[in-house]
């Protein structure tokens, strides 16, 4: 009974083998003239589609097309598809590629634009808060380091800086940025507010007026 | 004919003297009180100034840069009384030479502090729009030697002139009218050991 079953288990798989490699010779080698005249038909159709931006398909399924063209051997009747082929799959490939560079580009564009965004919502320090870290500094290089970054605010050392007294057109004698913040660190005391201040096109302050406490 | 010569006269200082009043006219007492913060303020600078000129803690070119900023303060030929409890004679040294010396007094920490700081005389105005007053301070000064052991020390009052006149400059084709406070000369009044 086991011997049996054996020999039929045996018979069936090499049933199966034959029949299965029939199948597959007949699909890559063994195509009929009809089905080899309609897969030169549609072929060509596609990849002139594909050569005249006459497709809707993305890249990547215009690849995949192109792939399975390629299946079939053309090389030996139509060369010319093999032809067209090669300059789809150049197309194809061009096209991704500035596809992807396009794509780098904006996402470039983008990280930078919420850079400046990150940037622009993170607490700045301004000119107010400079003068406080000057004459609060604990020793005489942190406030130089102060002073430098503060400088950095200022078109320049010597820009103007005007100290109101009133309303009344009452000011005292006009010093510069630099006399200013050193000021601030010789007194330790800011006895002052920022009162108004003109930037350049560059957004650097030229003159800087600031008002008694 | 006296009578008449002296009405004319009268007459015309009345108007002369009416007219360059009336050039400058009397600041309101918001304007003078800013003008004699501001001048208190400027001797109050130059506390902080001695201060950090005479500690041996502030880096050399500390001091120089803050000479020159101390300096700015003074009118030219200012000159700055300097009293000892050891000498009866006060020496007298120009602004910049005097601030030199403070910056190599040789002792090895120096303490010096202004308190008491106060008008001696209120600013008043002169015939050429400058106003002028005295200001008062009092000044300890405390010498170390190495070893940390106070070694001089005495508090001297002294009176400083201060000029306030009005000036004005073009900025950024603004013109700003500024009051430029100076300091005159620095006297001792008096020195004693406390």
């Amino acid at each position: 009974m086991v011997k049996q079953l054996k020999s039929f288990i045996i018979l069936a798989m090499v049933a199966l083998v034959t029949i299965s490699g029939a199948t597959s010779c007949k699909s890559s080698n063994k195509l009929s003239k009809k089905e080899y005249k309609a897969r030169v038909e549609q072929a060509t159709k596609d990849l002139n589609a594909i050569l005249n931006d006459q497709t809707e398909w993305t890249l990547e399924e215009q690849q995949a097309r192109v792939n399975e063209i390629k299946q079939t051997d053309f090389s030996k009747k139509n060369p010319e598809i093999v032809e067209m082929i090669e300059r789809a799959e150049a197309k194809i490939a061009k096209e991704m590629a500035e596809r992807d560079r396009l794509a780098e580009e904006q996402r470039l564009k983008e990280e930078q634009r919420l850079r400046e965004l990150e940037e622009q919502s993170k607490p700045k320090t301004g000119l107010a808060d400079y003068f406080n870290m000057i004459a609060n500094a604990k020793d005489v290089a942190t406030a130089n380091k102060y002073i430098k970054e503060a400088l950095d605010l200022f078109e320049s050392p010597d820009a103007a800086v005007l100290i109101r007294l009133n309303n009344y057109g009452d000011y005292d004698r006009p010093t510069t940025a630099v006399n200013y913040l050193n000021y601030l660190k010789d007194q330790k005391r800011v006895t002052v507010n920022v009162d108004n201040i003109k930037y350049n096109e560059e957004n650097k302050i030229t003159e800087l007026e600031l008002i008694k406490k | 004919m006296k009578k008449v010569l002296f009405a004319i006269a009268f007459a015309f200082f009345a108007l002369t003297g009416y007219q360059a009043f009336a050039q400058e006219p009397e600041l309101s007492p918001e304007r003078k009180q800013a003008i004699d913060s501001l001048a208190l303020e400027k001797v109050r600078d130059l506390s902080k100034y001695v201060k950090l000129i005479g500690s041996k803690n502030t880096p050399w070119s500390e001091a120089n840069r803050v000479i020159d900023r101390a300096e700015e303060l003074f009118a030219p030929d200012a000159e700055i009384g300097v009293s000892s409890l050891s000498k009866t004679k006060i020496e007298y040294y120009k602004v910049r030479k005097y601030l030199e010396r403070l910056m190599r007094l040789n002792y090895d920490r120096v303490e010096i502090d202004w308190y008491k700081i106060q008008y001696v005389s209120d600013l008043q105005r002169q015939p050429d729009g400058t106003y002028v007053g005295v200001i008062t301070i009092f000044q300890t000064f405390k010498g170390y030697d190495a070893e940390g052991r106070l070694v001089y020390q005495d508090t001297t009052k002294k009176d400083i002139t201060v000029y306030v006149k009005r000036k004005e400059t073009q900025i950024g084709g603004r013109l700003i009218g500024f009051w430029d406070v100076l300091l005159g000369d620095m006297r001792v009044k008096e020195t004693t050991h406390k």
